[in-house]
């Protein structure tokens, strides 16, 4: 080896080292940066997610304790008839409440993009007035205003509109009403963000082109704004199946949801095992959708994700 | 520079290690206690109680409340609790001395069980009561009907199956009181392990559900008193009987000829505790007819002490409660099962079914 083979070698080394101060230094900015939040979610949402995992292929023991025996049984047991009843009403009733709310929030999204700006500000604050207060009180409220001593019967008494009181409370048409007001904010903010991206010179374009309103609404509207349906869709549907105070506490709770059957394994069944593979089927399932969401050509970040 | 770094990381390690110790507990309890963590029902007792406690003993009560027993019994189970004092339902009591859970309380220590009401039921499972200690009076879940608007006779369970209930029936959703009174009405012992029987039960609530209005979690007193409801089946007879004197004419339990539930509360120390004699100072001293009336006039109860000692402390005219009486006739056809992993994992298939049945 030269002279010159060591001065090679070292004008090479010289930016390398440069090189990887730099990209210490960018890796500790991130650190920094993302660390506490990476920790959060590793701690929070991916070890529970892996211990939930783990669990669902355990035994159960005496007393609802968790033995630490492989089986294969708990996702066997799912498959029953009656889990599956379970989960076609869930299925039944989640799909119910995602049409409504996508019918009655499109038209209300639509409202609030072509008002004016400082209007339409009002207005989405309005709309997710509901999301700031604890869902439980909202359908505790629901309870004193439909029950048949409650707030709306005793109105409609005293003005003699009705003999009787009417029956709104504990069947379908409570909960209709109560899964529309919890779930329309997350139907109706994607739909509304994707009608005001609309771009307006393609509807003059559709008008002077001699299509009516309903021509240019199934031909132009509707299509450009399928993206933030399908979010609709998605945001309402998800939450939604597993959700069940609102049947529970306005329909009576006379059908059981998947969420409640889940919440039975954890606390009356103390079978944590099985309630752990309900539970992550039921993530499976949310997965899965969440794919062919972003196949279809969907954008997580329309999620909120 | 690398001795910084490696400095740097023990460090880090280290406080991650402390941070992550802080989350266990000490259970060392060397000479005096300050402090005792109690597990109570909500809704029961009284702070006021719990403040006299500390002012006369100087050992602080924290309380944790919960609305189910099974709470409980994942704590403990799963080895997460630090409790001293646990307010226990007696179908669990055989359960939880069964699996070692529960330490043995000193009955030298606890003697203001004296002025408990005499021929007190035992829970099965503890006949002498070694490990725990009662602290309220006995429930019943029963059938509990308005005078004014059930439109039947009520003198049976199946009774509840009658079509002009229909849409008018609320109930609790606890699976051993459904399946232990369609059990024990279908002349079976409500604590069968027998599939057959718990089959042909299952049976007959579908009938009833046919009916069913509202399952309720905890209370059916507000589909009651609401008009919701004209007949429930829960364990609120009392409670409805406290909220108003209005309540007394028109509401009424059945007496059914299978019997009722009973359901009772016992004051026990977990096994974990080692704090057991500060948890038995705090016990006997909330049998005190002065503290437990203090609890009754609060809350309201069926009161666990003899009529003499505590009746002067309570509200003129509280034993004027027809709910007081009534309960004295209920006790004598009352049953009571310990809860049972086998059973329960039966029962529980079989509840999923009904609830999935339209």
């Amino acid at each position: 080896m030269t002279k010159t083979n060591d001065l090679a070698v070292k004008v090479a080394s010289k930016p390398k080292k440069r090189k990887d101060k730099r990209s210490f230094k960018s890796w500790l900015a991130s650190a920094v940066m993302c660390g506490p939040i990476t920790i959060w979610s590793v701690l929070f949402i991916i070890l529970p997610i892996l211990l939930l995992a783990f669990m669902s292929f355990m035994t159960k023991g005496p007393l609802g304790r968790v033995v630490y025996k492989f089986t294969l049984d708990n996702y066997k047991e799912i498959f029953k008839p009656v889990y599956f009843t379970v989960i076609k009403q869930s299925v039944i009733i989640a799909t119910w409440t995602t049409v409504l709310t996508v019918l009655m929030g499109y038209p209300l999204a639509a409202f609030i993009a072509n008002v004016k700006k400082k209007t339409s500000g009002v207005l989405t604050v309005l709309l997710m007035l509901p999301l700031w207060v604890s869902g439980l009180v909202i359908l505790y409220s629901f309870v004193i205003m439909l029950n048949k001593t409650g707030v709306i019967n005793t109105v409609l008494m005293n003005l003699h509109i009705i003999d009787k009181p009417l029956n709104m409370l504990y069947n379908n048409f409570a909960v209709i009403v109560g899964m529309l007001y919890m779930f329309l904010p997350f139907a109706v903010l994607p739909m509304y963000s994707s009608i005001e991206k609309l771009d307006k010179g393609l509807i003059e374009a559709s008008k002077d082109l001699g299509a009516g309103p309903v021509k240019t609404f199934f031909k132009v509207t509707l299509p450009l704004t399928a993206p933030g349906i399908f979010a609709a869709v998605i945001l309402t549907f998800i939450p939604c199946i597993g959700y069940y105070m609102v049947t529970d506490m306005l329909g009576g709770g006379t059908n059981m949801m998947v969420g409640n059957l889940i919440h039975r394994q954890f606390t009356i069944s103390r079978n944590w095992p099985f309630g752990a593979a309900l539970a992550m089927v039921l993530a499976v399932v949310i997965f899965i959708m969440l794919f062919v969401y972003t196949k279809l050509g969907g954008d997580l970040d329309d999620l909120g994700a | 520079m690398k001795f910084k770094k490696i400095l740097a990381v023990m460090m880090t390690a280290v406080m991650a290690i402390g941070c992550l110790g802080g989350c266990g507990s000490s259970k060392k309890n060397s000479g005096k206690v300050d402090s005792i963590n109690i597990l109570v029902w909500e809704g029961t007792w009284s702070e006021e109680a719990f403040q006299d406690f500390e002012d006369e003993t100087g050992i602080k009560v924290n309380v944790s409340y919960i609305d189910n027993t099974d709470t409980i019994l994942s704590k403990l189970v799963e080895g997460s609790a630090d409790y001293d004092v646990i307010d226990l339902e007696t179908a669990y009591v055989k359960s939880f001395i069964d699996n070692d859970l529960l330490a043995k309380l000193d009955s030298s220590e606890l003697d203001n069980k004296k002025n408990i009401i005499d021929n007190f039921p035992s829970p099965i499972g503890d006949d002498k009561m070694e490990y725990v200690c009662p602290d309220l009076a006995p429930g019943y879940t029963g059938i509990v009907y308005n005078k004014e608007t059930c439109p039947i006779e009520i003198t049976k369970f199946e009774d509840l199956a009658d079509p002009k209930l229909k849409g008018q029936v609320a109930m609790i959703n606890s699976t051993i009181s459904l399946y232990g009174m369609a059990l024990q009405a279908l002349g079976y012992k409500a604590d069968s392990k027998d599939e057959k029987e718990i089959e042909e039960a299952n049976e007959l609530l579908k009938k009833i559900k046919k009916n069913v209005k509202a399952f309720v979690g905890e209370s059916a007193v507000s589909q009651l008193e609401n008009g919701e409801c004209s007949v429930a089946f829960c364990w609120d007879y009392m409670q409805l009987c406290m909220d108003s004197k209005d309540n007394w004419d028109k509401f009424d339990i059945v007496d059914v000829a299978t019997g009722c539930e009973r359901f009772t509360q016992y004051w026990a120390v977990p096994k974990s505790s080692e704090k057991l004699e500060a948890a038995e100072k705090f016990i006997n001293f909330m049998l005190r007819p002065e503290e437990m009336a203090k609890c009754y006039t609060e809350n309201g109860g069926i009161p666990l002490l003899k009529q003499e000692v505590i009746e002067k402390l309570l509200p003129e005219g509280y034993y004027d409660n027809p709910a007081i009486e009534k309960y004295k006739t209920l006790d004598k056809n009352a049953w009571c099962v310990a809860v049972n992993d086998e059973q329960i994992s039966l029962m529980d298939t079989y509840y999923t079914e009904l609830m999935g049945n339209e």
